[in-house]
């Protein structure tokens, strides 16, 4: 079997706060890796513009990523993609990360594995199908949109379409009340052309030429079943944190994230995490970079310690 | 690593081939791009199989014709035919299985 490869820190995950980590820590003069089981970029990859990163009036999320990746590169810093994480030992001062590329040893590691957004589950695929209102909603001023969940982002994230201009919406939920505060609820409720159903799940998408005309509605309790006209679908029944690889050994809140401090220290010293993946309530990619930042400073300081 | 094709030498170059994967893509397409480097890991633990590109949007009618409207969809090409097809993100362990299960 190959030697462990040494680093001073391997970083997991290759969103905007694992890639900042990796840019500190490189110009610090300290050797890091980054693993990412996917390619570089994380989320921002899937927002098709970017309107609100410091620096550019709109950008592609994937080439605002590209360019932090780029940054990455010039620094020298290895970058394995498409790397299958299959354990963690975390414990002990030096960490061992085991993947299909063989296995990689620091005394320092960073998690930034982010977390992926639930996806609506039917047998039709469509490109109009959205996880972010605020990312995705200014094509859909003056069409009709179909909102999916009955949860707090669902509630605060149609209002923002409504506020935005759509023609109509349509809300449904699976269970029979709705889970928003009252309040959002009754401003959403107050327009006329919203249509907020209970008990209703969605059984298909409707795809003509490449583009959503509409959704197959079904009520939950008596199987009958309704196509509405839809331009887009908004999806936001909750996130999963990418957490399952180190839940036995790193304290996490109920939700599954991470409960880091203030300084991105977790339970165990010398593992710090980053991004998304922690216990927090903003989660942009600015707060992400920022996490990354100070992950990346209290890793140097506990190389140096 | 990729052969691009177009619409013109896809069907000719199709017959020819006699182990292939060929990658229906779309530009800004996050999944297209991991798509690719699945492929690039995959190519390096395989030998012989040639590689292909062709663009969704610009060869349409090809996409249409070959069922790879979606980005990405793949095609297995053995003996100079379509094995099998399979459209979105698969990691390099279900490439490979993916790959195995295609008979010509
Ligand atoms: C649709 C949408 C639109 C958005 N639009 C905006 C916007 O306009 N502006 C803004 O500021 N924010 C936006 N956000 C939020 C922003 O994308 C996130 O806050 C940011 O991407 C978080 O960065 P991160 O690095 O923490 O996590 P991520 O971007 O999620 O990156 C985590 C990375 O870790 C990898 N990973 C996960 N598990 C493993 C593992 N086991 N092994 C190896 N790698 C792993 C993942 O593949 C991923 O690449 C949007 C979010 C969504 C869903």
């Amino acid at each position: 079997m190959d030697a462990a490869k040494q680093f001073d820190t391997v970083i997991i995950g290759g969103g905007i706060a694992g890639m900042t980590a990796a840019v500190y820590l490189a110009r610090a003069n300290h050797s890091c890796v980054v693993l990412e089981s996917n390619i570089t970029g994380g989320l921002c990859n899937s927002t098709y513009t970017v309107e609100n990163f410091p620096s550019y009036t709109d950008i592609n999320g994937m080439e605002l990523m590209q360019k932090v990746r780029d940054q990455v590169d010039a620094l020298g810093v290895p970058v394995e993609e498409v790397c299958e994480i299959t354990s963690l030992e975390l414990n002990g001062d030096t960490k061992r990360v085991h993947t299909d590329e063989g296995v990689y040893e620091a005394p320092t590691i960073i998690l930034a594995t982010g977390r992926k957004p639930l996806p609506l589950e039917v047998p039709t695929p469509s490109d109009q199908v959205h996880h972010c209102a605020i990312c995705d909603g200014a094509p859909y001023k003056g069409k009709r949109v179909l909102v999916v969940g009955g949860g707090n982002s669902a509630f605060d994230e149609s209002l923002y379409l409504m506020q935005l201009g759509v023609a109509h919406l349509t809300l449904v939920e699976v269970m029979p009340r709705f889970f928003a505060a009252e309040k959002t609820q009754d401003q959403l409720m107050a327009y006329k052309n919203v249509r907020t159903m209970k008990e209703t799940r969605v059984h298909d998408l409707v795809v003509e030429h490449n583009v959503l005309t509409g959704a197959v509605l079904e009520n939950t309790q008596t199987g009958a079943r309704e196509t509405i006209p839809v331009d887009g679908v908004f999806v936001f029944l909750g996130q999963l944190p990418n957490s399952r690889l180190f839940a036995h050994s790193i304290t996490l809140d109920k939700q599954g994230y991470v409960l880091a401090d203030a300084n991105m220290q977790t339970n165990i010293p010398g593992v710090f995490s980053a991004g998304d993946i922690n216990a927090k309530t903003f989660r942009q990619l600015t707060t992400a970079a920022a996490d990354g930042t100070i992950a990346s400073l209290m890793a140097d300081r506990f190389l140096r310690r | 690593m990729f052969t691009q094709l177009t619409s013109a030498n896809f069907a000719t170059t199709l017959e020819s081939t006699k182990e292939g994967v060929a990658l229906f893509y779309k530009k800004l397409c996050p999944h297209c791009k991991n798509m690719e480097k699945v492929l690039e890991k995959f190519s390096g633990q395989r030998q012989g199989i040639s590689f292909y590109s062709i663009d969704i949007e610009e060869e349409a009618d090809t996409a249409k014709a070959f069922g790879a409207e979606r980005a990405p969809t793949i095609l297995v090409i053995k003996g100079g035919k379509v094995a099998a097809t399979k459209a979105g993100l698969m990691n390099p362990k279900e490439m490979a299985a993916f790959y195995d299960s295609a008979k010509a």
